[in-house]
């Protein structure tokens, strides 16, 4: 088992707890043990690196400064944290001056000090290689056979490639992998690497749906009976947001957003009661249910 | 190599293949000179320099923005791959590889490239002098050479063309962290505007496409820590992400339900009740009260204390990693273990 430190991040704890309860009930069955980080808060999504950047490099060297207590790699299941995240680092290990300043004002307010050796990783790429990879294997014996599967990278999981890096933001290959593994059947269309919209669907709805119809049309043309993504904020634009798309141009799509949890899960055979379908607001039970299986 | 051909006055679009010898060394330009001169003088593409310095060059290969003259074909030949070259989006296409720069130009001049006058002279009546951590605030906003790669793949702008865009907003940038300009108010007011700072979806497209390592999203990202920082703060997308300070001071988390009315205002979050209603039935809208707090919150109430203090709000507070940030792609280039993995 490798032990991680498990950082849920705000939707996880909140509107998407679905994310939370099959990312744990999965993990075991992938060789993660997670050990939850309790004392930790939001990594500012990328507004409180706008709005207060250096309040942003503090509160996340807070949640680093946990995890490096428990363990040597910090586990997220959201692109938005994965990059706020990997950004922080970066900028504390590449800089001692920097960290040095950060850590008395840690210290000052009794956070332990970032000593600068926790790897930021996402679930995506703890079972996309390696030891989770081949454990995936063993644990998907239910299988997706049958399934059309939708890979959504989302942006921040991608780009910046140097702070991401873990593979060709143009050409990414894990989640293809994951769900050939699962049994499943990818999808090929070229939206799949950009943007849903989210970060602007508030303050610029109309923009933010432009980019989100993109992959919803284009994983159904390419014949998408589900899609995954390994981002709860892409989820959350992608599944609740689809019904505003429909209203705004008078179609139907109805197209299941699974999180990347959720799909391994359902070829690992997790129980409904971890999945937690009835939280989607498109309910991908009758896209599951012609599994084959 | 492809080439997408394109005549406008036509409206014919054809993609077309080449195959010819080039030395080791050619650059995606060279290709390009050598199919012009050997098999096709019709063809048409910009280029000047050479020599990645005067942005004429950009196009897209395989689907992205590079600038030719940059690009080596070397390993690409030798890999067996034969890459489709087309020209830059969100322009209008005029004729194969040229784009129209119109939309481009207009934009950069919205943005007032020029010191706008008003700032004090120094006493002694010598040159103003800037002093090096001012100048780091915009040197890499400086690099810009104006090539439109970024501005190519810009997600928003697919969307909505009025966006100004990276490209304009990098710009943008460049002046409102010149101690020299005297107009950074007026600006952040006019950047903030509707299709303005607040429109950038943080696609990072333009981060990544940038041959210069201008990272226009991250001078957009410094643009909105100036509004705040002066108070220019009446946007949405400004409410919104000063809502996550609130929400990271108050209970760590963020506060989901409370994040469209305090984004929106509540005249307006009234109207999306009835989409409200239907995410709360799925248990998307938690309950505000009682508010879900992290543990030990008080510490993150603290830090905001003690950082508000030390005086690295607005733009500086980005700049300061960015030495560090820089030190990835130095370790790239030289060969260096980038990770420790």
């Amino acid at each position: 088992m490798k032990r991680v430190a498990y950082y849920k991040g705000c939707l996880a704890s909140l509107s998407a707890k679905e994310l939370d309860t099959s990312t744990r009930a999965l993990a075991p069955r992938v060789g993660i043990e997670l050990v939850t980080l309790e004392s930790v808060t939001c990594c500012g999504a990328g507004d409180i690196h706008e709005a207060e950047p250096d309040y942003y490099l503090h509160l996340n060297a807070r949640i680093l400064a946990y995890a490096e207590q428990v363990a040597d790699t910090l586990m997220t299941v959201c692109n938005v944290c994965t990059l706020n995240l990997r950004q922080a680092n970066y900028m504390l290990t590449g800089d001692e001056t920097l960290r040095e300043r950060v850590n008395d004002n840690l210290e000052s307010v009794g956070v332990p000090r970032y000593g600068g050796t926790v790897d930021v990783r996402h679930l995506l790429w703890e079972i996309a290689e390696g030891e989770g990879y081949e454990r995936l294997k063993e644990a998907a014996h239910k299988g997706l056979k049958g399934l059309k599967v939708a890979p959504f990278y989302g942006c921040q999981i991608l780009r910046p490639s140097k702070i991401l890096g873990f593979e060709d933001p143009d050409r990414p290959w894990s989640l293809e992998r994951i769900i050939a593994a699962c049994g499943g059947e990818a999808v090929d269309y070229p939206a799949k690497i950009k943007c849903c919209g989210f970060p602007i669907i508030q303050a610029r709805e109309e923009t933010a749906l432009g980019e989100l119809i993109q992959p919803i049309e284009q994983a159904l043309e390419a014949g998408a009976d589900v899609m995954v993504t390994p981002c709860p904020l892409c989820h959350l634009s992608l599944d609740a947001w689809q019904q505003k798309l429909e209203a705004s141009t008078g179609r139907t799509f109805g197209l299941p957003i699974l999180h990347l949890a959720q799909l391994v899960g359902v070829a690992a055979g997790l129980a409904d009661s971890e999945l937690r379908f009835k939280r989607h607001v498109v309910d991908p039970r009758p896209a599951l249910e012609q599994l084959q299986v | 190599m492809k080439i997408w051909r394109y005549d406008a006055a036509r409206g014919e679009r054809a993609l077309k293949e080449y195959e010819f010898d080039a030395p080791e060394w050619a650059t995606l330009l060279d290709c390009l000179d050598i199919v012009k001169d050997q098999i096709d003088g019709t063809l048409s593409y910009r280029k000047s320099c050479r020599m990645m310095i005067c942005g004429s060059c950009g196009m897209r290969m395989d689907g992205a923005a590079v600038l030719a003259c940059k690009t080596r074909m070397y390993e690409i030949a030798e890999a067996g791959h034969v890459p489709t070259i087309s020209a830059m989006g969100n322009l209008p296409i005029v004729k194969d590889l040229v784009v129209d720069m119109n939309p481009f130009w207009q934009k950069f001049h919205a943005m007032k490239p020029y010191l706008q006058p008003g700032y004090e002279r120094p006493d002694d009546d010598r040159e103003y002098r800037i002093s090096q951590e001012r100048m780091n605030v915009i040197h890499k906003e400086s690099l810009c050479i104006n090539c439109g790669c970024c501005v190519s793949e810009c997600n928003a702008m697919e969307s909505d063309p009025e966006f100004l865009g990276p490209q304009a907003l990098a710009k943008g940038m460049r002046f409102v962290g010149d101690p020299r300009d005297g107009a950074t108010v007026e600006r952040l007011e006019q950047y903030s505007s509707e299709h303005g700072i607040w429109d950038c979806t943080r696609c990072y497209f333009c981060n990544e496409r940038c041959p210069k390592g201008v990272d226009p999203r991250d001078a957009i990202a410094k643009l909105g820590a100036e509004a705040i920082r002066v108070g220019i703060d009446r946007d949405m997308g400004a409410k919104h992400a000063k809502w996550f300070v609130h929400s990271a001071k108050s209970t760590g988390w963020l506060r989901e339900t409370e994040l469209v009315p305090k984004t929106q205002g509540v005249v307006s979050a009234i109207s999306q009740m009835k989409f409200a209603m239907s995410l709360a039935r799925k248990g998307k809208v938690p309950p505000p009260f009682p508010p879900h707090a992290a543990r030990d919150v008080k510490e993150s109430r603290a830090l905001h204390d003690l950082v508000s203090e030390q005086g690295r709000d607005g733009a500086l507070g980005i700049v300061q990693g960015e030495r560090a940030l820089g030190r990835i792609e130095f370790a790239k280039e030289h060969g260096e273990e980038e990770r420790e993995e």
